[in-house]
């Protein structure tokens, strides 16, 4: 069993830690993260249209902040005070903005948390404790029956 | 006909108000007036659904008719309009979509009081808590937003229809999706009126499963006509944008997804029954809360047609709802207590419990980013959007878990499932997945994509390698109980297979809806390798895109009442050998000042789709600027909505002998057992 977590868990890992390193991956992956300002609804990378005012100069100062700082967080936050906060649309990962990670995060390991609770309760109980007063007649009894055979083989 | 179609709604009102308070007289005094009373109160919901219904034909009718001194009419037709499109003026604007939404409220209804012999004690409480859902968007399409206003003067001709609706699926688009957010009312009015009523054990359930399924089939049919329509007409290559109001409309999807699964547990072993009635609660307050973000303006979307200021009524339904159902669960809350015990954490019930953890956890990740600009309003000042960089690294992760546990769940015995049965049962399939993956990446790697250098493509070999683990475990369950039929019926190993099935359309059409999703992840994961250029292209100029080559062949100018349009005629090669030619057009249509659409020229393979959009001229050469896509796999998404919709018409089919399973032979038991099945028919 705990060989295949283990060969379940490795590929995962290597997935997850394998980041971005090289300045054209940088410079790929930030793009993906910044809007076109001109209401294209678009991705930079993604905003090809020919005549757009905005996204060949965009695309140029990217190229030229990956260039100038290894920071990724500083090239999105100048990209918010250039453009406006609405250019960015991964939210930051400090102030308020950490906001919007934590939350889902929270809330499956809160979720979590209660299932794993819940579970250690189950288990702890000496013996299944039937509803106060279910006196279960016999048709809903047939029909139990019936789901036994309808949700397994 | 407006005259009669608002005296049609006022009277609907009128009976949907007397079947509730009627209902609730009926529910507290319990004897025999209060059953002749509950009587009437089922007879008078039954004829609201006749009056909706000659009010939303009084409004279809003005529509067809071209009677612009109705005001919605006026605002959302033209005389050139199509004859379809003019019925879809029904939904297309505020006030049309909620009496169309009373009208769907009160067809569920219908049906449901026609059918209130499988219980009436139930059914005649559901039937006052629908009655009270029906009363609330009465009373809106009455009095907040009435479709059948009228002009002071009557317009020669009207403002016509969003462009964007004018398009074949969005006449149906929009009532899938809104059969699936009514439908959702019905499990929700037995939940809570088992609840009000104590009601014993798990009827409410029975009566209400296949409700539940065809809401959650409509949900899935109108999400993904969406999504075909966002990529048909919209013109971006995409299908999905993490819009508010996408994400509106996969909140309650995923909400019964869960209940569908965290059911059968209190179906089978009677747990978890505080977790459903509350799953089935919070589903109807998405789909009200979805009715509530599209209707009124608080997120900013595409596709909010038609925003107002009924926000606040959707609120106020809202807090009432949840307080209704807090009230009642405090009260009644002793008789959910679960009859059994989670037993081992390697069994059917915790793949279950997890699988539902993950689909609300994925639910409340969509939630806070949909809800998130408001947030970020109210503190800052300033409305951030998030984009698809914030959801795709969100919920990519909780998709694939969810397909591990796809592929791992139904390997899970009941109650306790043993190392060696684990072992067993995913050999095969863990190597066939792994197989898989590397001829994949091998294919990859030979037409040049090096996968591992993006992390998007990391994820989709991910998923590939999970969906092939999914198809392998269901192909497996097939397979092993086919062969146990095979040699108990003495037949072939198709026929096997089809008995099996038949005698357990439950479970096996299951199987099948799990075989659609994990090819519609496909689908998906395809998008990590599109490509896309965009280029001038004047007549016999070409563009490349990877195999493909475009040629300009013809450009062509259209004039008619509806609309004018410019198209271009390309020839496409690939492989240097000639393919198909390819029209992208771009329609501007008269009534709404010119709004450009997109009409999109699609090659469309089970390998990939070539995806061209005339994007207009460039003001400045006057040149055609042609984009062009190449999306693989786009195809196996539709191609597996469509084996989903198969899978749940299967779960839906009774089985072909419900109460007299034939006992497997003792031959036959021994050889599923070996293979660590439990036989058919054999309940514990």
């Amino acid at each position: 069993m705990k060989r295949i977590l283990k060969a379940l868990l490795l590929p995962l890992a290597l997935v997850l830690l394998m980041g971005a390193d090289n300045q054209e991956a940088r410079f790929q992956n930030l793009g993906g993260k910044i809007m076109c300002t001109c209401s294209c609804s678009q991705m930079l990378l993604k905003c090809n249209h020919v005549g757009c005012p905005n996204s060949d100069q965009m695309i140029r100062q990217l190229r030229a902040q990956v260039a100038k700082t290894n920071n990724d967080e500083e090239v999105l936050q100048w990209f918010r005070t250039t453009w406006g906060i609405t250019a960015v649309v991964e939210p930051s990962t400090h102030g308020f903005e950490l906001l919007a990670w934590i939350l889902p995060a929270a809330g499956l390991g809160l979720g979590l948390l209660l299932v794993v609770l819940l579970i250690r309760n189950w288990k702890m109980r000496p013996a299944p404790v039937a509803a106060a007063d279910l006196n279960l007649a016999p048709d809903l009894e047939a029909l139990r029956d019936r789901a036994r055979r309808e949700t397994e083989i | 006909m407006p005259l009669l179609g608002s005296f049609c709604l006022l009277f609907a009102l009128a009976l949907a108000a007397y079947c509730f308070v009627v209902g609730v007289i009926a529910a507290v005094r319990q004897d025999a007036v209060g059953y002749r009373l509950a009587e009437t109160a089922r007879r008078a919901g039954m004829a609201s659904f006749a009056a909706v219904l000659v009010s939303a034909g009084a409004l279809v009718y003005a529509a067809l008719t071209d009677d612009f001194s109705v005001a919605y009419i006026l605002h959302h037709s033209n005389r050139a309009l199509p004859g379809p499109y003019k019925f879809a003026v029904l939904w297309s604007g505020q006030e049309g979509s909620v009496l169309f939404w009373a009208l769907l409220l009160s067809a569920y209804g219908f049906v449901l009081r026609l059918r209130h012999k499988v219980d009436q004690r139930l059914v005649a409480m559901a039937s006052m808590v629908l009655a009270g859902i029906q009363v609330f968007f009465l009373t809106l399409a009455n009095f907040a937003a009435n479709p059948f206003g009228m002009m002071d003067r009557v317009a020669a001709d009207g403002s016509g229809l969003n462009p964007l609706l004018q398009y074949p699926e969005m006449v149906i688009h929009p009532p899938m999706l809104y059969l699936g957010y009514v439908g959702v009312s019905v499990p929700f009015a037995f939940a809570l009126a088992a609840l009000i009523m104590r009601y014993p054990g798990e009827k409410w359930i029975h009566i209400t499963r296949r409700w539940t399924m065809v809401a959650w089939l409509f949900l899935t049919f109108g999400i993904s006509l969406g999504a075909h329509w966002a990529y048909a007409v919209l013109g971006w290559g995409g299908y999905w944008g993490w819009d508010p109001v996408e994400n509106a409309s996969l909140l309650p999807w995923l909400s019964t997804t869960a209940f569908l699964h965290s059911v059968m547990m209190q179906e089978k072993r009677g747990m978890m029954k505080v977790w459903n009635v509350w799953l089935i609660f919070i589903t109807f307050m998405l789909s009200i809360l979805g009715t509530m973000l599209t209707r009124s303006g608080m997120v900013s979307s595409v596709h909010a047609f038609a925003q107002s200021s009924i926000g606040t009524w959707f609120t106020g339904l809202l807090i009432v709802t949840f307080t209704v159902c807090f009230v009642f669960y405090v009260l009644n809350r002793d008789h959910l207590r679960s009859e059994n015990k989670l037993e081992s954490l390697v069994s059917r019930e915790s793949s279950f419990m997890f699988n539902n953890l993950l689909l609300l956890g994925a639910c409340f990740a969509v939630l806070c980013g949909t809800l998130f600009p408001m947030l970020s309003e109210a503190v800052r000042d300033v409305k951030m959007n998030l984009g698809a960089p914030f959801y795709n690294k969100v919920m990519v992760p909780i998709g694939l878990s969810l397909i591990f546990l796809t592929a791992v769940g139904p390997l899970l015995a009941w109650r306790n499932t043993s190392v060696g049965s684990i072992k067993r049962n995913f050999a095969i399939p863990g190597t066939v997945a792994l197989l898989v993956e590397v001829v994949v990446g091998a294919m990859l790697v030979k037409n040049g994509v090096r996968f591992w250098t993006d992390m998007g493509q990391m994820y989709a070999m991910l998923a590939f390698c999970l969906s092939t683990l999914v198809i392998a475990t269901v192909a497996s369950e097939f397979i092993r109980g086919g062969i146990v039929w095979k040699n108990k019926l003495q037949t072939n190993l198709a026929f096997g297979m089809y008995q099996l099935t038949r005698r357990n359309m439950r479970r096996y059409g299951g199987y099948v809806v799990h075989f659609g999703v994990v090819l519609v992840v496909i689908g998906l994961a395809g998008a990590a390798f599109n490509r896309d250029v965009e280029q001038e292209i004047g007549k016999g100029d070409r563009v490349a895109i990877g195999r493909y080559t475009l040629v300009g062949e013809e450009y062509t100018e259209d004039d008619n009442a509806n609309y004018r349009s410019q198209a271009a005629l390309l020839e496409v090669y690939k492989d240097g050998k000639f393919l198909t030619r390819l029209n992208p057009e771009e329609r501007f249509f008269k009534a709404s000042g010119g709004q450009p659409v997109h009409i999109v020229a699609n090659h469309s393979t089970l390998n990939e789709d070539l995806y061209v959009v005339y994007e207009g001229r460039n003001p400045d050469t006057d040149h055609p600027i042609i984009k062009a896509m190449v999306n693989p796999l786009v195809n196996w998404i539709w191609i597996g909505v469509l084996v989903i919709a198969f899978g749940t018409g299967m779960a839906l089919v009774p089985n072909a002998t419900v109460m007299s399973v034939p006992v497997p032979s003792a031959v036959a038991v021994a050889s599923m057992e070996k293979q660590g099945m439990q036989p058919a028919g054999v309940t514990e």
